[in-house]
Formats: C-alpha cells, structure tokens, sequence
C-alpha cells in the first residue's frame, strides 16, 4: 500500500493547518458563510439535519490496520462511537462539532489520513475495484494509477471551483466492480490488439437526477499521458459546463448536449497543447508508486491445500460463510474476504468502534495489516490463507461481521436518509430494519440468488437506487414519504439504468411489494436464471399486475 | 480596495479597467488593458493577448471557476502582462490563483490585505505542473 513521503506529508500537514485557520476566521466572524460553506466542504465538512458530518476519504478504498484503529478512535473521542462507509468507499462521521474538525484531521494526518476533496465542486476520492490486485481476472492492478490520479488531483489549483462535483472510477479487470460506467469519467485498463496495456476513457456518466451512462470519449490511451488526458477533460469542462443551474451542471449535461463526438474534439484539441509535457508521467515514477503495491509475502500454498471439504462437513454454516462472503484469489491457497456491514441490528454501512477495533486486529492476524472498503458498504480483507479461514470464521462471528449474506437482498445498499441528511425526502434506515425483519431467513434469500437492492432518501441518489436489480426511491408527496421502484438496473459490465414500475408507494407497504417482486420471480424464473435476466425477459407487466392489481394502499 | 500585485502590497496602482474585451474588440485603438470574464470568447482573447498589457479577469461569484482555466491558458500562450483576479476575490483563493499565472489580486473590500499576503504559498507543495513552473513534487 502506498506510503506517504516527506511531501505527502507536508501536503497533508499543511492542509490541517489551512483550515484550522480558516475555522477560526470562520468563527471570529471573518468569513461569510456562504464562502465557508465551499472551504469547509473542500475538507469534507457537512452541515446536517442535528449535527455536522464529516466524510474522511479512503483512497480506492484502502486502508491499513492501524488507519481504521484511528478511524475507531476518533469515533470513540469525537463522535458516537461508530462511523458509517459509504458507496465511494469513504467513511463518515455524523456528529462531530465544527470545533474539533481541525483536530481530527490533525489526528488523521498522522496516519496519512485526510478529508481533501471528499466533497464540493472538485475532483472527489478516486474509486476503484475492490479486489485489485487479487482478483484473478486482473488485466493490471488500478491501485498505482487511482494513487497517481490522486496525487494529481490534490489541491488542484485548477479544478477547486468546477461547475460542479466530479467523480472518477478507474477498473482494471474483465468483471467491471468499480460502477465505472456511472462516473464523470470511468477509466478500463484493457489490452487492445497488438497486446499493449493501456486506458478506455468514458465520460459523461452519473446517477443523480439525470441518470447516464458513460460514453466513449478514447478508446485506447497510452498509460503514460493518463494525467495529460484527464486535465483536457477537466479543462473543457471547467470552461465550457454549464453554472447557471445546479441540476445541469454535471459533465454529463455537457456531453450529452455537445454529443460525445464534438466533446471528444474539443478535448482532442485541448490534449494537443498537453500530451507529451509536463504532465506525461515519467516510467521512473510509475515504477516507484507501482513498488508500493507489490505482492505481499504470500506463503507457497499450492501444495498445502487447506483440506475445506473436510470441514464443511464438519460446519454446514462455515460452509455457507464460504460460499456467500469469500471470492477466488489470484494466489493458490488463498481467498478474498467480503466482510458484511450488514447485519439485522445496524444501519447499512455503519461499523461501532469495537467493530472497526476488532476487525483491525483480524487484518493484522490475517491478511497483512490491510483491509478494503467497497462501493455496495461492506470491507474486505483480501489475503487470506484458506487455512486461516476457519479461525477467521469464527472469530468474525464474536465481532457480528460473519453475516453469510453477500450478494443477497440483504446485502443492500442505502444512505442515511432523513435521520441524518438534510437533503434527503425520506427515511431510508426505517426499510432496511423492515426488510430485515421481514425477509430475516438467510435460507430464502440463498435461494433467490444475487438480488442488488439498493436504496435512496432522494434524487440524489447516493443509495444508487438506479442501478440496484431493485431501486427504491424515497420522495415526498403532499407532506408524506412514499416510495418509488425502479426495476432492472445494473452498475457491472452490462450497465443498466433501471425503469420505474408504477405509482409510488406507502411506507408501511415497501415490504409487501419487495416480497411481491421476489414471488413473480420464484414462480417465473427458468433454471439459473438470475432476478435481472427474469426482469430482461419478461419486462415489467407481470410485476406491474402483481404489485398494482391487487395493491390497494398505493399512494396517489 | 487593496491590490497585492507581484507578491507585495500595491500602493498606487494602475486602475482596474472598465474597458470590457468585448468593447475592445470592437475598436483595438481603446487601449491596452481589458477587462474579460468566463462568457469572453477565449480564443479571441488568447489571440489578442499580445496586444495588452493588463488582463483583468473578473470573478462576479467566487464559485465561478472559469477564470483559472483563463488564466492558465493565458500564462501557456505566452502572455507576460499583469493578469488581475478582480471581483470575489477573496484570501482562501489566491494561492491557487497565483499558482494558475495571475500576479496581481484586487481584494474584496473585507480582506485584510496583509493577513491576504500570509496565504499566498501557503501549501508549499505542488503535485501538479502549473503557470508557476512549480512541481509536481515528484520532479523534485
């Protein structure tokens, strides 16, 4: 994992003193409030419906043992005693004063921690895949190029005022696990025809109120003009997107206004002044933040097979555990780890201190003192030897991180909603208890298969509900909270945006409509055939007469 | 309202122009120095750059962040006149204004010109190429 070096740090450093300044001016009543309101969202800060929120970024979602120690002890001493992730992998905090926020990115600089650009009209945290460097389907690790792409956006002189947000997801694997497709800009690394490595370029994705996916811009781009490349997008971009209304401010408007053929030539142009200068990265310093992420010093394993069936027989659960929560790894002898942060009793995404302490402690028994964080809210511990597997088991269970539900309806997605957010229309934590409660046998939801459910509080969609198999959509009518579906939705490989499915719904309903969708496609499904091919095949009108035929409390 | 010009307090300066560059291009005998904004036709300004001494580049809301990508351009086409943030400028902005090419800040009426002085450089590290010719951080 990357390492800070002396300019790392002194960036970092200095950064904390910035906004600690910039508070204090802020307090003395030196700074208009609205002018705060963009510094203190450049370092991450919300004001929110009961208190601030801080969002501290993850980097493509890595972490150290002892980072999310730290994490676990700035919860305990400024907060409530747990933090929540997040669809980009970041990590927030919902209650620290405005007071103390130049502590704690004191407390988080020395862990090589930060908040930069984890919010306003900037180039936010670099997403990634989760399983970088492990998964066996890897064309080329991402973890170099997010570092180096977060390098350079870092304090950009440049793009701290663009017209809006700006997301960036870069993936390097056949399976698309990054949602790069729904990005301001998605890069693939992929091997084009004469078997060079290299970057597709889309643009122009995103959810939000104006959901798209992403077109491209490049098909192959030689790795080395990579920042080259991404500053001609910015700066047409910041030249050219629109700022006289925030709903159309999005790079995506801008494409898709231009086309994506005239967007494309003027950022060809623009690359012609760039590729090729300052901003061509040196082989030299590609090969020295590719050090930083070599293998770990995996055991030869190859040959000392853990005997698993053995002990399948002996834990049926454990079984299972394997099944649904572990992946292949690129290493023999080893698998990737899905740790759930989803059980029955807590919010999708949150971990407690203990949790964030205990699950510290695994990684540096486990899986070299690193751990993950992924888009759909759960972490990851990538290394670990199939032997270990059991006593990792195990040791999850006591920590209440050993749900075997990954990739079920319960391994949902959701943002905080109205107990936390101010922008949100609607409760969203209420439905992911309810559908705990409702649909809580694991047994049910193994049979159904891989459903993605995924949940958002408004339009702005951070539950990502557009892309969910099944979205739901909190939005306010006439003072009440009710509910939109939307079907059909995927962020892999064969994006999709999902459609909605009729009239909005009552809240004590959501339920008895998710168990409604789910028994028109136990009694449809052909063999194997997974809930979005059912959808595929079959549309929309069986749903509809199920849900609205003989549902009679929807609201109007 | 105070000017910080070449990284010093201004005293007597030359004043912001009204000329705006698009009356400029009407007639090119106006005069020398002009003052442009985000809506201006870029490519004619970069085209005419040569021809001024003074761009002044006008920030109506802090938010609109057009004004650095001029900026930038500007420094890249080789202008080497006074390039002066007018308008919302403010303290928190005018490092990355200087590390874009502009050289000169004329200060909203509530900054306090000295303590303005105390921001420029105060992130010393850079890990991006800009106008200043500073960084990124693994050249050095």
């Amino acid at each position: 994992m990357y390492a800070y070096n002396q300019y790392d740090q002194a960036l970092v450093d200095q950064r904390v003193d910035q906004y600690r300044d910039q508070t204090r001016r802020y307090l003395a009543g030196e700074i208009p409030e609205e002018e705060f309101r963009a510094l203190r969202l450049m370092n991450g800060l919300y004001i929110q419906r009961l208190a601030p929120m801080l969002r501290v970024a993850i980097p493509y979602g890595l972490m150290t043992s002892n980072q999310v120690r730290t994490l676990a002890a700035i919860s305990r001493t400024y907060d409530k005693g747990y933090g929540h992730f997040t669809t980009r992998q970041n990590i927030q905090f919902n209650w620290p004063t405005l007071e103390s926020v130049p502590d704690i990115l004191a407390d988080l600089a020395k862990v090589q921690m930060h908040a930069i650009q984890t919010s306003g009209n900037c180039i936010r945290n670099v997403t990634s895949d989760p399983y970088a460097g492990v998964s066996a389907d890897e064309i080329e690790d991402t973890r170099p190029w997010c570092e180096l792409i977060r390098q350079w956006s870092s304090l950009h002189p440049e793009f701290a005022y663009l017209p809006r947000k700006f997301k960036i997801a870069v993936s390097g694997s056949v399976s698309d696990r990054a949602a790069s497709q729904v990005h301001d800009i998605g890069l693939h690394l992929h091997r084009n025809e004469a078997g060079e490595v290299g970057f597709e370029v889309l643009v122009g994705g995103g959810l939000g109120r104006t959901p798209v996916i992403g077109k491209v811009v490049r098909k192959f781009l030689e790795p080395q003009e990579i920042l080259s490349y991404l500053e001609a997008i910015m700066r047409v971009y910041n030249l050219n997107g629109r700022r006289d209304n925030k709903y159309k401010a999005r790079i995506k408007i801008l494409v898709n206004t231009l086309g994506v053929d005239t967007f494309g030539a003027m950022v060809e142009a623009e690359w012609q002044h760039l590729k090729a200068g300052d901003l061509r990265l040196p082989l030299s310093e590609i090969d020295r933040v590719k050090g930083f992420f070599a293998a770990p010093d995996y055991l030869d394993l190859a040959h000392a097979q853990a005997n698993l069936t053995d002990i399948f027989a002996v834990h049926p659960a454990f079984a299972t555990w394997y099944r649904q929560n572990t992946r292949d790894h690129k290493q023999a002898g080893y698998r990737i780890v899905i740790v759930p942060l989803k059980n029955q009793l807590q919010a999708p995404g949150d971990a407690s201190h203990q949790q964030m302490d205990g699950i510290a402690a695994l990684a540096d028994e486990f899986s070299f003192a690193e751990l993950r964080s992924t888009h759909d809210q759960n972490l990851v511990l990538a290394d670990v030897a199939e032997r270990d597997l059991l006593a990792l088991w195990h040791k999850l269970q006591d920590l209440d991180m050993g749900r075997a539900n990954v990739g079920t309806l319960s391994d949902m997605i959701n943002c905080p909603g109205l107990d936390f957010c101010s922008l949100a229309n609607a409760e969203t934590l209420i439905l992911s208890r309810q559908i705990n409660e409702t649909f809580d046998d694991l047994d049910y939801q193994y049979d159904l298969g891989e459903i993605q459910l995924k949940i958002s509080g408004c339009i702005n969609a951070c539950g990502h509900h557009h892309v969910g198999h099944i979205g739901i959509l909190g939005v306010e009518k006439g003072g009440k909270q009710v509910y939109q579906f939307t079907l059909g939705g995927s962020a892999t490989n064969d994006a999709s945006l999902g459609k909605t499915l009729g009239r909005s719904i009552e809240q004590d309903q959501v339920v008895v409509v998710i168990g409604q969708i789910l028994d028109v496609y136990v009694e449809l499904r052909q063999t194997d055939e997974t809930f979005l091919q059912l959808v595929r095949r079959v549309g929309f009108a069986p749903f509809k007469e199920r849900v609205y035929g003989t549902h009679q409390k929807s609201a109007a | 309202m105070a000017l910080i010009k070449n990284q010093q307090l201004s005293q007597s300066y030359v004043a912001t122009p009204e000329l705006t560059f698009s009356q400029w291009l009407a007639d090119e005998e106006l005069g020398d120095c002009v003052l442009a904004n985000g809506e201006d036709d870029l490519p004619a300004l970069l085209d005419k750059a040569p021809q001024m001494s003074m761009i002044a580049i006008a920030f109506e809301a802090f938010t609109d962040g057009r004004g650095f990508s001029m900026a930038r351009m500007l420094r890249r086409a080789g202008y080497q006149g006074e390039i002066r943030a007018v308008g919302d400028v403010a303290m928190d902005r005018i490092d990355f204004m200087q590390r874009v090419g502009f050289n000169a800040f004329e200060l909203r009426d509530d900054q306090d010109p000295t303590e303005a002085l105390t921001k420029l450089g105060e992130v010393t590290v850079h890990f991006q190429p800009s106008a200043d010719g500073n960084g990124p951080a693994y050249m050095s």
